[in-house]
């Protein structure tokens, strides 16, 4: 890669301690079990690109999606955000990018799609007329414009995380993170959505998308490039033209025989 | 718009949008917010009723003026103000965890302390107008006898009284990032604030041998500065005792406090339950 990644991940590693009950506690204060999501992870992401971490479940695509957005601290490693460290420098790093967070709940269901963007909005620093104006803005790019006045509690799954698209454009970061963006959508919805995160942010607005999932389809119909993800490691990663270049079945075979068949984390 | 948006330092308009969004929301459970201040007129006419019982010019009550429906009403409206204080940090980090709408607020470039404080601004200041309602109902239909009130020294009673009970609820809020569930400093002050802090009686009414713990709870001196400086028509001089027990219980619990959120957010991260509830 010749210009500089925006996302890094250099042996990136997270431990996640193990709930113990109050016998364990008592008898065995000391003995701290961890579970191991992140195993020495090494990833480059470079600018303007797709990125599909495509892994099973427990894999750890959402604890480096975490890491990146900065809810989670690495226990070893470095992950940079646009050459910002994401331990040493976590304002920076968290105003590099923009995080979808998909789940519905991350929402005000009594008030209005609107109104909640003119909150994200204030967090993200826009004010006042400008506020306003990228409001409509990112209305418009997630088709929203038309139900913007609407409580949030009125909207489809599929407009719930269209407008988890557009608070996670408000800030107009350059780099996006989403993680597993069309689960629990229908057919249809997925499609809008893998469409609107490749054509739209990605063509036409030129974003870097870091993008987990689990479908192999998705990965190979909208990346640029994949990295296949297991056990915490990355064991395959290229341009998608080469890994998906044989068509699903291929990326399908790469796939098995580079997660083995294995489960993430239970 | 071109690449990033032009980020500001985090600060009053955050705070503005916070109080914004609550009140958005509080609008939208109307009937609640009707009930919530009709109760205010129902708890004085309790006391009122309840202060009958009681002769004027207990021995007790005359260091607060004599009047028990007075000593009461500020008891019972300012303990409501300090415990929103003690518990409200903590209860939006609950409520945030509970809802799911943390993560959202944690990926915002606004640091934690301040999505915390945020948070919490519009309950705190909507018992603040609690407060003051109480007070004015409890004067205006229930005559309330306030005496020749000390501005200087409810002002710094208030202050110090503030600065203690938000690092209480810091540290509460700090126990709730880490272990979710269970707050003991809300339990511990909550109970015992209500029995020996004297809310309701006073404390002089204790048997001796339990009195002392009543000097070892902030919430003790909090009442009895604002009851003498609203009530006994106390001189400044008078409350300095009360004002310099305040000082002493924030030099400990405002570094305290901030060390304790420190690690616990850190902690949470750690271990990647921040937003876990």
């Amino acid at each position: 890669m010749s210009e500089a990644p925006v996302l890094l991940a250099e042996k990136l590693v997270k431990r996640y301690p193990i709930f113990r009950g109050f016998r364990e506690l008592v008898f065995k204060p000391f003995d701290r079990r961890t579970v191991t999501a992140l195993d020495g992870l090494d990833l480059e992401v470079g600018r303007g690109r797709v990125f599909c971490l495509l892994g099973p479940n427990g894999a750890g695509k959402t604890t480096l999606i975490k890491i990146l957005a900065g809810l989670v601290l690495p226990d070893g490693g470095r992950a940079l955000v646009d050459g910002h460290d994401v331990a040493r420098e976590p304002g920076p790093a968290r105003t590099a990018v923009g995080t979808a967070v998909s789940d519905e709940r991350s929402f005000y269901w009594r008030l209005t799609g609107r109104q909640n963007l003119e909150f994200f909005g204030a967090l993200y620093g826009l004010r006042g007329a400008a506020r306003d104006r990228r409001i409509e803005e990112v209305l418009r790019i997630a088709g929203l414009d038309g139900a913007a006045g609407l409580r949030f509690n009125g909207y489809s799954t599929g407009m719930r995380q269209m407008l988890a698209f557009a608070r996670a454009l408000l800030a107009d970061a350059a780099i996006l993170l989403v993680d597993e963006p069309t689960r629990s959508l229908d057919p249809q919805a997925a499609d809008r959505i893998r469409s609107f995160l490749r054509d739209e942010l990605a063509g036409r607005q030129g974003k870097t998308i870091l993008w987990a999932t689990h479908d192999l389809g998705e990965a190979a119909d909208c990346a640029d490039d994949i990295a296949v993800i297991s056990r915490g490691r990355i064991h395959l990663s290229g341009p998608a033209a080469s890994l998906a270049g044989g068509g699903r079945a291929a990326l399908h075979q790469a796939y098995e025989r580079a997660v083995g068949g294995g489960e993430g984390r239970p | 718009m071109t690449g990033q948006a032009r980020l500001r330092r985090p600060g009053a308009a955050v705070l503005a949008a916070f109080l914004r969004r609550d009140l958005r929301e509080a609008l939208t459970y109307k009937f609640s917010f009707v009930a919530s201040l009709a109760g205010i007129f129902l708890s004085s006419a309790t006391f009122y009723f309840v202060a009958k019982l009681v002769p004027a010019g207990t021995p007790s009550l005359g260091p607060f003026g004599g009047d028990y429906f007075s000593f009461a009403v500020v008891g019972v409206a300012f303990a409501g103000l300090l415990g929103m204080f003690q518990e409200g940090l903590a209860a939006v980090v609950r409520s945030a965890q509970l809802s799911g709408t943390l993560e959202a607020l944690l990926v915002t470039p606004v640091p934690v302390p301040m999505v915390l404080f945020g948070s919490s601004l519009y309950s705190l200041l909507f018992q603040v107008f609690r407060t003051a309602l109480h007070l004015a109902v409890a004067l205006a239909f229930f005559g309330l006898a306030l005496g020749r009130v000390s501005g200087a020294g409810v002002a710094l009673v208030g202050l110090l009284t503030i600065i203690c009970f938000l690092s209480v609820g810091v540290l509460s809020a700090s126990f709730v990032l880490v272990y979710k569930t269970g707050n003991p400093f809300s339990w511990i002050l909550g109970t015992v604030s209500g029995l020996l802090g004297g809310v309701v009686f006073p404390v002089a009414l204790l048997p001796p041998w339990i009195r002392w713990v009543s000097s070892l709870i902030p919430v003790t001196y909090a009442l009895d500065g604002m009851r003498k400086s609203l009530l006994a028509s106390a001189a400044f001089a008078e409350v300095l005792p009360d004002i310099a027990a305040l000082a002493a219980f924030d030099a400990v619990l405002v570094p305290l406090s901030l060390v304790a959120f420190r690690l616990a957010v850190r902690k949470a991260k750690r271990d990647g339950t921040l937003s876990h509830y």
